[in-house]
């Protein structure tokens, strides 16, 4: 099921790490977008909302727009200040550019159109994210570096799988400038300082429009899963600028020897994937690398209902998102999961990647123990015996 | 929705009932603070009260009849985090729905959701989106009620009816006033998208019914919650005791349950109040409410005793609770005795069953209590107005002043003065209303405190047994390597960090809703 064009405008707007995200909606879709990023980080609360009530059905929303906004320059140790309009404000036609014009502010404001209505979680994503190129600034380039553009703060584990990227990237001489949506309002502004945007699974639009304004090539790239998944990274990045690095030279497989009996157990797996975009680039590391079957392969793109074809398949194992825990329940599978939204699992420790070299070792020992401290698979031997 | 947890009928050992509790604290309870947290920087939608109560129905679907979004965050409702609904079929209203209508997408579900499910009831239930384009939802459902041989029934569920902080304001007044009564408050406010459902289902699926002398509904959300089934149990148990039959629990039951609860004569309601009046009007169903001065020895045994009363069983009633009750005062009692060593100090929430704790405390456990610290966080967080607030304070403290308790009330205490308050004292009870106060006798009972808020006499004797065997084993203190400790909070809402994006949330909140919820009822 699709999050819809607000979450996704709302999760690339809350990305821009010291803004406030103002939301112009009802209680409800500011608690729905606020509680499934706080599963992220507890301590990192800065959207509000306008409240829209009958009241402003019948009167219209402008004014609690308005009071919102005073508010919120006045509160705030912010430098800005993102407006996300939902379904609400856009069907009753609130004129929101007229009402930030009206007031006078010390924070910059910034808004977009995001009714829920209007689009799919991935597009909200994009239309929040060309929505901040007019803040991007021309500014000399910083050579051999690049921005990493499809990231959202409430991604699982993104911290850590950041810090991996970081990592490699400085091992082969790159630089990262900035990080989109997981920056800083200075840094986002700085982003044109980039030699290049490495756009992974979404975003594309974004770059897009940095290439037409600014010049900056970009590449797109899958999300760098697994040994391979992290040398296509490497590649295509040092490719571009000329660097030649051959990571497959630095691999360590030492971790992996340490389990290659159960390496060697697993291969063949059937296995079920499901996720945002995400889910092609695992979905790869499974089959690649690890040697498992993709029975079912789904983005969520659309309205694909993927759970039939799960159920009907061979499917041993499912990775997918916290959704999908009752699926896999209903097949006494284990879930392995790694795509938003994880609402029952915490990410806390930003050493522990799935992203990269070291996030490979990561994955492989998380689905080794999922599997192996599979609860259900002893009462299942007993129903059979 | 169609999941059902099967209830123990066999009666659970003393080890059995903590390690139940522990484990359902431990397991379920492990969202409790993070939701509660961020009801202090927002509300959840009222879209998601009548998911919840959708959810609580065996054999009962709710379609949202909105965009995908709506959808994909309401299968967490804030009540049960620890459980998501997952199938949750929405029509995805998309713009061109928005201009032409989306009452055909809604039909094409209602269809799709009867052929794959096969439910007994189909909820449907509009959101922001499709109550402003108005799609006859209604009109929907009666003609497809005539195709399909299940009962299809609409709910007001648009996020943008909640209710307003004016509306609880007066609700926690009535409170107020109740505690010097003892009388229910009987003050209405716009549902939470529970009420919604619960009158919907009396209005449109309940049937007439012969009715069954001695048989009663127990309003009982809490499916999934183990606290709940193991009150109902104690309450099932003793009503067959009086001759008491329980014709169903509402809405923790199936759709037929649902259709024959007129059968009822006595409702047995809590909190929806509108949906007992209604069946009152419509079925002839009496109604009793169930309160917080239902708490307690006494409150316990007025209750058994009023609602036998009202079924002609008052004799009955009083003979069976006297004996149990009688029971639980010679285990009490034994108990009272290691109480009656220690001196105490007790901390709990400020909200509608504050002065019933303290009664519990006081007067039935006869704790040796010096002091008892009300924290009014709560209430703020829920933007009570200080005047309320106030009122709510002024009667607390004159019913204990009628009461004739012996103890200091202290109102909002700070760390330094509850840490002053435990060194004068053996033991500090606390519900947390504070961060953990190291290097003192404060023992934390917020795991099994709500023992104390069963209909029955038992919760009482299980929560004195806990206390007494701690006290006896001694208890390990709050440490001061605890991580937990090391953060600096809020200190007007704990358990807030204190950070100022978090504050300014919060300040942004209380303002927002306080502005935006003048239009409200």
């Amino acid at each position: 099921m699709d999050g819809g064009k607000f979450f996704g405008a709302f999760r690339a707007s809350s990305g821009i790490t010291d803004a406030v995200v103002l939301n112009h909606v009802p209680v409800g879709c500011n608690w729905g977008a606020g509680m499934f990023k706080s599963f992220s980080n507890q301590s990192d609360i800065r959207n509000a909302c306008t409240v829209m009530h009958e009241r402003e059905i019948v009167f219209g929303g402008e004014e609690s727009l308005r009071e919102a906004l005073i508010r919120a320059d006045r509160l705030y140790d912010a430098p800005l200040i993102l407006v996300v309009a939902g379904d609400v404000p856009c069907i009753i036609g609130d004129d929101i550019e007229a009402v930030i014009g009206s007031v006078s502010l010390k924070k910059d404001v910034i808004w977009m159109e995001a009714a829920g209505f209007r689009g799919s979680m991935r597009s909200g994503y994009e239309d929040a994210l060309i929505n901040l190129v007019p803040v991007m600034e021309q500014c000399d380039q910083a050579a051999n570096s690049v921005n990493f553009i499809g990231f959202c703060p409430d991604d699982f584990k993104v911290e850590a799988d950041l810090r991996e990227i970081k990592r490699l990237m400085m091992d082969s001489g790159v630089a990262v400038n900035s990080v989109i949506s997981n920056c800083s309002y200075e840094e986002l502004k700085m982003a044109p300082a980039a030699e290049l945007n490495v756009v992974i699974g979404q975003g594309t639009e974004l770059a897009k429009q940095m290439k037409d304004k600014f010049g900056i090539p970009y590449i797109e790239v899958g999300y760098p899963y697994g040994l391979r998944g992290s040398r296509d990274l490497i590649d295509a990045v040092s490719d571009h600028m000329g660097l030649g690095r051959d990571l497959d030279r630095e691999i360590d497989l030492q971790p992996f020897e340490k389990i290659y009996l159960y390496l060697n157990d697993i291969y063949g797996t059937p296995t079920s994937v499901v996720g945002d975009f995400h889910a092609k680039s695992m979905a790869e590391f499974l089959c690649r690398e690890l040697g498992f079957e993709i029975e079912v392969l789904s983005t969520l793109d659309d309205d694909y209902n993927f759970e039939e074809e799960v159920k009907n398949s061979n499917s041993a194992i499912l990775f997918g998102t916290s959704f999908e825990q009752d699926l896999a329940k209903e097949m006494r599978i284990p879930l392995v999961r790694f795509s938003y939204p994880i609402f029952d699992q915490v990410w806390i420790y930003d050493d522990a990647p799935y992203a990269g070299l070291r996030g490979a070792v990561c994955l492989t020992e998380t689905i080794l123990n999922t599997v192996m401290g599979f609860e259900d698979k002893l009462s299942d031997l007993e129903l059979r015996a | 929705m169609q999941i059902s947890l099967e209830m123990r009928d066999t009666p659970l050992d003393d080890t059995d009932e903590l390690r139940e509790i522990f484990r359902d604290h431990t397991l379920t309870g492990i969202f409790q603070t993070a939701t509660w947290q961020y009801h202090r920087y927002c509300i959840n939608c009222k879209l998601s009260g009548s998911v919840y109560a959708a959810s609580e129905i065996e054999g009962a679907v709710p379609i949202i009849h909105g965009p995908s979004g709506c959808a994909f965050h309401q299968r967490l409702t804030p009540m049960r985090l620890y459980a998501p609904v997952y199938k949750l079929p929405c029509t995805n209203l998309d713009e061109n729905d928005v201009i032409y209508g989306g009452e055909s997408k809604l039909r094409d579900k209602v269809l799709e959701v009867y052929r794959r499910y096969k439910p007994s009831l189909i909820l449907l239930l509009p959101t922001c989106v499709s109550g402003l384009i108005g799609d006859d939802i209604s009109g929907i459902s009666q003609d497809l009620k005539a195709q399909l041989p299940c009962s299809i029934i609409p709910i007001a569920s648009e996020g943008f009816a909640h209710r307003s902080r004016e509306s609880l304001d007066g609700l926690m007044q009535e409170s107020a006033k109740s505690w010097k009564t003892s009388r229910a408050p009987d003050y209405e406010i716009r549902g939470c998208g529970q009420e919604e459902v619960m009158v919907s289902l009396v209005e449109q699926l309940m049937e007439e019914q012969d009715v069954v002398d001695k048989q009663v509904n127990i309003e009982s959300f809490g499916r999934f919650r183990y606290g709940s089934q193991v009150d109902l149990r104690e309450i099932k148990r003793i009503f067959n005791e009086i001759g008491i039959g329980i014709n169903t629990t509402l809405l923790n039951c199936t759709v037929d349950d649902i259709k024959r609860a007129p059968a009822a004569e006595l409702n047995i309601i809590t909190r929806n109040r509108k949906a007992g009046k209604l069946m009152n009007t419509k079925f002839g169903t009496g109604y009793f409410r169930k309160w917080a001065s239902h708490y307690g020895l006494d409150g316990i045994e007025k209750f058994f005793v009023e609602v036998g009363s009202k079924l002609g069983l008052e004799g009955e009633a009083e003979e069976i609770i006297q004996r149990e009750k009688r029971q639980a005062m010679e285990e009490l009692e034994r108990y009272r005795k290691t109480f009656s060593k220690f001196e105490f100090a007790v901390s709990a929430q400020g909200f509608f069953f504050t002065p019933y704790i303290a009664s519990i405390y006081a007067r039935d456990l006869r704790l040796p209590l010096k002091y008892f610290c009300v924290s009014t966080q709560l209430l703020r967080s829920m933007n009570t107005s200080e005047k309320t607030i106030k009122m709510m304070i002024d009667n607390m403290q004159d019913v204990f002043d009628d009461w004739d308790f012996g103890f200091e009330t202290v109102v909002n205490p700070s760390l330094d003065e509850m840490a002053e308050m435990a060194k004068g004292v053996d033991y500090l009870l606390s519900d947390r209303i504070t961060p953990l106060i190291y290097g003192n006798r404060m023992m934390d009972v917020s795991a099994v405190s709500h023992l104390l808020f069963r209909t029955s006499f038992s919760g009482i004797v299980e929560f004195s047994r806990y206390l007494a065997r701690n006290l006896h084993n001694g208890i390990s203190e709050p440490s001061g390597d605890l991580i937990l400790s090391k953060f600096h909070y809020d200190q007007l809402n704990y358990p807030i960090i204190e950070d100022p994006r978090c504050s300014a949330s919060r300040e942004m909140w209380s303002d927002m809703w306080s502005l935006g919820s003048a239009g409200g009822d």
